[in-house]
């Protein structure tokens, strides 16, 4: 048997994970489910792209850092797009969500972030076009690491870059200030207020963090496949699985979660068919909320 | 006679318009007091001090701190203005260990403040301090309620409003917590206090009132509200023999 899907897996698995943080964070702080996430990622990778034109047009070509297929201005301007992109989340809340929030109602917040969606989406489409972008059409050597796996080196970096951001978002939600305070906001935002934590700062946080990591995860994708306005759109419902798998608020849940669908999938593709790619994540999803319909790391509420 | 700490002038609540639950309330408390409000279901006793700490809207009324006017002032604010407020239910956060539970209310104090103001609190409630890493969702009902308290005091309120603390609480537990709000108390804080539970409340109470359809109807020292035959077998739904 091939162990390839392990690798194939374990990255589709850590851009799901990257993705789903963030919906399990507005989720459980803004209580809503929000279908425009998937376009953030888009976003976050084509303010990436443009950055790094922007960046190339000031310094010239920049030679990629060997072995891998891009440089520093990538990095650059990942960072500078993550900035970017959780300030569209925070001008998307004040312009929309926030509004919305303040009349009550759930449902037509979530009805809002599918209009959110599409307005995003296709604003991509009418300045970027559809036709898919790269930030490098170089072909990488995937190399053989045992095992029968193959694998490149911009997937073993963008590998450890997920385990940081990961590592460093848990930190941050468990020693932080900021991160006790969108916890305790996410279970009871009653109590919160007469502890006297400030909403409106835990409800910023939210959007900047969960910005930022759909935009990274725009990036993984747009490094490893490609970039294109649909592409958000199209792992939405994974990422939904994994936020709905891992257990509402939990962020490694989320990652665990994330990865657990990735690894289905590429497996389905081997063993089963790619037809059937899509069906495994849920029936996974099914098969654990009927067992644990909390998912993997939630808490009964109260 | 000096101003009393907190004065509350006329209050007029409610959670939608024209639906008032408290009607023209005025109660006060003079510094290091402790006031017992008390009344019939329905009176809007919860109401009242959740109107006070900025958690019910105000429509008319003024509520005093020290002088300064914090009518309606956000919830998230009363705090940093030095009235702490305890909810009756669902007053700690149970996926938060309790050290967490503290520290995550001490975000209105310095950064260096939080740990020593933390271990304070811990040497008070030593019950506490034993369990510090668990999640508070672990924790006894007791324990819950002192928990509560001891993050109402994290940042040295002038006031502490406690909305029923002895409620699910056993007998026994109700003088626990009882006698620890009595110690806070000579340690020069000023406690509000709402309770069902009117012997245990008057016992440690300085003076009460008794609140009946959003305004208050009686007020006076504790001891004697206890002894009234008429606001006993009115409002306080007193069992005599008891006594």
């Amino acid at each position: 048997m091939n162990l390839q899907f392990i690798a194939d897996g374990l990255i589709a698995g850590s851009m799901i994970g990257l993705g789903a943080i963030g919906i399990t964070l507005t989720y459980s702080i803004l209580r809503f489910s929000n279908f425009s996430h998937g376009d953030l990622m888009a976003w976050g990778a084509y303010a990436t792209l443009s950055l790094v034109a922007a960046i190339t047009t000031a310094f010239g070509t920049v030679a990629p850092i060997w072995p891998l297929s891009f440089g520093w201005p990538l990095i650059v301007a990942g960072v500078l797009a993550m900035i970017v992109t959780g300030g569209l989340a925070l001008l998307l809340d004040w312009l929309l969500f926030a509004r919305l929030r303040a009349k009550g109602q759930a449902i037509i917040v979530v009805m809002a972030s599918f209009g959110a969606s599409m307005a995003l989406r296709s604003l991509l489409e009418f300045v970027f076009t559809s036709s898919p972008e790269y930030f490098s059409r170089a072909i990488q050597m995937a190399m053989p690491v045992g095992l029968g796996i193959r694998i490149t080196p911009d997937q073993i970096v963008l590998l450890l870059i997920t385990a940081a951001l990961v590592s460093a978002m848990h930190l941050f939600m468990t020693r932080s200030q900021t991160g006790r305070e969108m916890r305790a906001y996410s279970q009871n935002p009653a109590l919160a207020q007469v502890v006297g934590i400030d909403v409106a700062r835990v409800v910023r946080a939210t959007w900047l963090l969960g910005g930022a990591l759909a935009c990274a995860a725009g990036i993984m994708v747009g490094v490893l496949v490609q970039i294109r306005p649909l592409m958000g759109l199209d792992m939405l419902l994974p990422m939904f699985a994994a936020a709905i798998l891992g257990g509402i608020g939990s962020i490694p849940g989320a990652v665990l979660a994330g990865l657990i669908i990735g690894l289905s999938e590429a497996a389905a593709v081997q063993l089963v068919g790619a037809e059937w790619r899509a069906a495994v994540a849920f029936v996974i999803l099914m098969g654990v909320l009927l067992i644990r319909p909390t998912g993997l790391f939630g808490v009964t509420e109260r | 006679m000096s101003a009393p700490i907190l004065d509350v002038r006329g209050l007029v609540a409610g959670y939608e318009p024209g639906l008032n639950i408290v009607r023209g309330a005025s109660i006060h408390a003079d510094e290091g007091e402790i006031v017992v409000i008390l009344g019939p279901n329905g009176a809007g006793k919860s109401s009242l001090i959740k109107a006070i700490a900025g958690l019910v809207p105000v429509s008319g009324g003024h509520v005093l701190l020290d002088g300064v006017d914090i009518t309606a002032t956000p919830a998230h604010l009363m705090i940093r203005r030095g009235l702490a407020f305890v909810p009756q239910t669902e007053n700690i956060f149970p996926l938060l260990t309790v050290e967490e539970n503290l520290r995550v209310a001490g975000g209105v104090l310095a950064r260096g403040e939080v740990g020593p103001r933390i271990d304070e609190l811990f040497s008070m409630f030593p019950d506490l301090a034993r369990q510090r890493r668990l999640a508070a969702g672990s924790l006894s009902g007791g324990q819950r309620q002192m928990l509560a308290v001891a993050r109402a005091l994290i940042v040295r309120p002038r006031v502490l409003m406690l909305d029923e603390p002895s409620a699910g609480l056993s007998p026994k537990l109700v003088e626990h917590v009882f006698a620890r709000l009595g110690e806070i108390r000579r340690a020069g804080l000023t406690i509000v206090l709402v309770e069902q539970n009117a012997r245990a409340a008057l016992a440690i109470g300085d003076r009460a009132y008794v609140l009946v359809e959003g305004c208050e109807a009686h007020e006076g020292p504790a001891k004697t509200l206890w002894d009234d035959p008429v606001i006993a077998e009115l409002y306080l739904g007193q069992r005599r023999a008891t006594s």
